[in-house]
């Protein structure tokens, strides 16, 4: 196949003109973050955000120029992921002197609020009026602080909070697209139930000891972030489990699979939106009369969200990241972000644009969190000779 | 609490073995919805009625074993060992065992009285022995009071029970099959917390 | 008719997602935070903050702080808790502190504590049955705490 007869694949391209014009309101909303920046008065930290405001907007045009939207995703959502332990770590030892939780943090509720904590809260929330997890209520890193993002996102994005904002996401993507082939093919796609079936056994054990169960036992990533100190024989065990959940789901199993494994088999949290995914307005949808049945889409859907049904309704099933990796392989055009409620003829390039605006908005300012915090780190780093 | 966690994380698991009967007994009646609905509904009152029974049963057990020993944690400790090992037995097998729904001896029984048929189904199958049910026996065992025992089963009822309203939209049985996978992995997990919370009640609560 | 009014609520939901998401990540810095806690009246769960404090004993130069007992289950009581007991503020105690804690109301003390304050060592005396052991001796900030774990008196 010559240059000219390749197949284009993913959204329409536009012009250079229409995508500045329509990236305007994009510069300005993100530029928020380095009009703060400059009230901080710190040169380093300055440069790390104009750095950073600048390679998301650029990345933000090459979206809207190239019609790609899951390889520009991919490597900031990458960014995001990698860039957290990078001033995270740093920071809890300054402030705690480790990265390792003493006991003094729990019963001074000093820990910091993952949002992916979020589903077990609510029933104990509900019922008593208590939040089952020892951080700050507000300010900070606290529960409201969280509780917040996640409302704000999964009320625009649904699912797609898993694939433009989750903090951690982006390790299992790392991992699952070092590999050019997959060692491992055929998955039993009974698994995709798994998240499901966590989602109500933690909600459940959470509620009834009122702690925290994933957290505890289950989280791969606090090999990234926080974690309680191996002062019994209890917390090492922890230490071993996610230890090892995080090197069998998020390293291994999507490097041989080039699948995001914990995403799509493992994640509760990714379960419950899964459910809120429901009363997202925007979702992924597959026009039957285009599609060739070739199953790409299929085989390469990192969470497991298409299956022949799909093909036939037209509509992924509800774990759907809208990570938009079907809609960039089509080689029939056949798959594209809809609005519901419009009609099915409707632009999906207009559909596009409204659903990235959002997703890259969460990007952003998560990102601006992590990887601009990150680049201050390494630019005192280079500076200084240390992170902390 | 932990008995409406036992029934609702092993609900399906109660539905899985109850549908293929009901849902048929439903159908060939040839009901609308709101029958189907009293169905269904009668079928939970017998459950009830059955597991009531139990909740008696565990108090006297409480009573006669469990306050007369004091090796009570070690007793309970090991029956939660022993019942998670057994449901997860129960739960990975592949086939529903024979007349794990008691449909039929409903139906010889009932025969006369085909009002009573769902209510007499309910009550043998709420009287059937399985390890999420030994689970909730236990705790409400080590309630030591008779309305705590009964509490317990009450809420391992209502938790099961969820399962079970949807059936009188048979629409709904669509997704019985996805559910009975999700209600697996959700009985997996618990069982492994049951087994691990008998450990530590086992080894007299060794501060770990 | 219909549809025409459908698609304008869809785009209108979806030009909201841009809104929605900066209320998500930006409202916590406006103070929507706190107002959210004041509003849902949430609190933090007592086996992490150790419940309310219901008695204070003033020793001059420090005060003990005595919380609740703690047997919160998501419904009802647990079968087993924990009281605890702070001295602050850290760096006006004496080198040892030596207490008798009245834990559940009834005017009698159901325990001594002894505490080293510097190296956290603890000697936990009952004086009640339902009094069983020492959970843990901690120095958070500002302060001495120890938490003595419980059986549930009531049942």
């Amino acid at each position: 196949m010559t240059a000219s007869t390749k197949t284009r694949t993913g959204s329409p391209p536009m012009a250079i003109w229409k995508a500045l014009l329509l990236s305007l309101p994009m510069f300005l909303i993100t530029a928020l973050l380095p009009l703060q920046a400059l009230e901080s008065g710190e040169l380093s930290y300055i440069v790390a955000i104009l750095v950073m405001w600048l390679g998301f907007n650029v990345a933000f045009i090459l979206m809207l120029t190239t019609g790609q939207t899951y390889r520009y995703r991919s490597v900031l959502f990458i960014l995001l992921a990698v860039a957290l332990p990078l001033w995270f770590i740093p920071m809890m030892i300054e402030t705690h002197g480790s990265m390792m939780l003493s006991e003094e943090a729990f019963v001074s509720a000093e820990a910091n609020f993952c949002p992916l904590a979020t589903f077990m809260v609510i029933v104990p929330a509900l019922v008593k009026r208590i939040v089952i997890f020892p951080s700050a209520l507000a300010g900070g890193l606290g529960f409201a602080t969280a509780a917040f993002m996640w409302a704000g996102s999964t009320l625009a994005l649904g699912r797609g909070w898993c694939s433009w904002g989750c903090l951690f996401g982006g390790w299992d993507e790392l991992f699952s697209r070092l590999r050019k082939r997959a060692v491992i093919k055929n998955i039993d796609r009974r698994w995709i139930y798994l998240p499901f079936g966590l989602l109500l056994a933690i909600v459940l054990l959470s509620a009834v000891t009122l702690s925290p169960i994933y957290c505890e036992w289950l989280c791969p990533f606090k090999i990234v972030t926080e974690f309680q100190a191996p002062t019994s024989l209890l917390a090492i065990i922890q230490i071993i489990t996610f230890v090892v959940l995080f090197f069998a789901l998020v390293v291994v199993l999507p490097l041989l699979t080039r699948r995001r494994i914990q995403c799509g088999l493992f994640c509760p949290f990714g379960a419950l939106q899964s459910l809120l995914n429901k009363i997202n307005i925007f979702e992924v949808r597959i026009d039957p009369e285009k599609c060739n049945q070739c199953k790409r889409c299929i085989r390469e859907c990192p969470t497991f969200s298409l299956n022949e049904g799909s093909l036939e309704s037209g509509n992924p099933l509800i774990t759907c990241t809208k990570c938009a990796r079907c809609i960039d392989i089509c080689t029939k055009n056949a798959i594209s972000f809809h609005i519901k409620g419009t009609s099915l003829q409707a632009s999906p390039a207009v559909a596009r644009v409204l659903y990235l605006y959002p997703g890259f908005v969460l990007l952003f300012f998560i990102s601006s969190a992590n990887v601009g915090a990150a680049l201050h780190r390494i630019v005192k780093l280079i500076t200084t000779g240390s992170m902390i | 609490m932990q008995g409406f966690l036992l029934g609702l994380a092993n609900g399906t698991t109660c539905l899985t073995f109850c549908a293929p009967v009901l849902v048929p007994f439903l159908l060939e009646e040839g009901k609308n919805v709101r029958q189907n609905l009293m169905t269904v509904l009668k079928f939970l009152g017998g459950r009830l009625g059955g597991y009531m029974l139990f909740g008696l049963l565990a108090w006297a057990t409480g009573s006669l074993l469990l306050r007369t020993t004091s090796y009570q944690g070690l007793v309970i400790g090991a029956a939660y060992v022993g019942l998670s090992a057994l449901l997860l037995v129960a739960v990975l097998r592949k086939k529903a065992p024979a007349g794990a729904c008691a449909f039929e001896g409903a139906r010889a029984t009932f025969s006369r009285w085909p009002a009573l048929i769902p209510l007499g189904m309910g009550f043998l199958a709420g009287l059937k022995v399985c390890p999420p049910l030994l689970l909730a026996f236990t705790d409400a065992a080590s309630t030591g009071t008779l309305i705590g025992s009964l509490f317990v089963f009450l809420m391992f009822f209502v938790g099961t029970s969820i399962y079970f309203i949807p059936l009188s939209f048979l629409g709904a049985f669509a997704h019985v099959s996805d559910l009975r996978i999700v209600g697996k992995f959700a009985a997996v997990i618990v069982a492994l917390y049951y087994l691990f919370s008998g450990v530590l009640l086992f080894t007299g609560g060794v501060r770990l | 008719m219909m549809k025409i009014l459908k698609a304008i609520c869809g785009y209108t939901l979806a030009v909201l997602g841009v809104p929605l998401v900066l209320i998500g990540i930006m409202g916590p810095s406006y103070g929507l935070g706190e107002l959210f806690i004041s509003a849902t009246g949430l609190t933090l769960s007592p086996w992490f903050d150790g419940g309310e404090v219901v008695q204070t004993i003033d020793h001059g130069t420090y005060q003990t702080h005595v919380h609740r007992m703690v047997f919160d289950a998501l419904i009802g009581e647990r079968k087993e808790g924990f009281v605890q007991v702070d001295w602050v503020p850290l760096d006006a105690l004496p080198a040892r502190v030596d207490e008798e804690i009245e834990a559940d109301g009834d005017g009698q003390a159901d325990f001594r504590v002894e505490v080293d304050t510097a190296n956290k060592e603890s000697t936990l005396t009952p004086y009640a049955s339902w009094v069983l052991e020492l959970e843990g001796t901690y120095k958070p900030e500002g302060s001495l705490m120890v938490r003595v774990r419980l059986r549930n008196p009531s049942r």
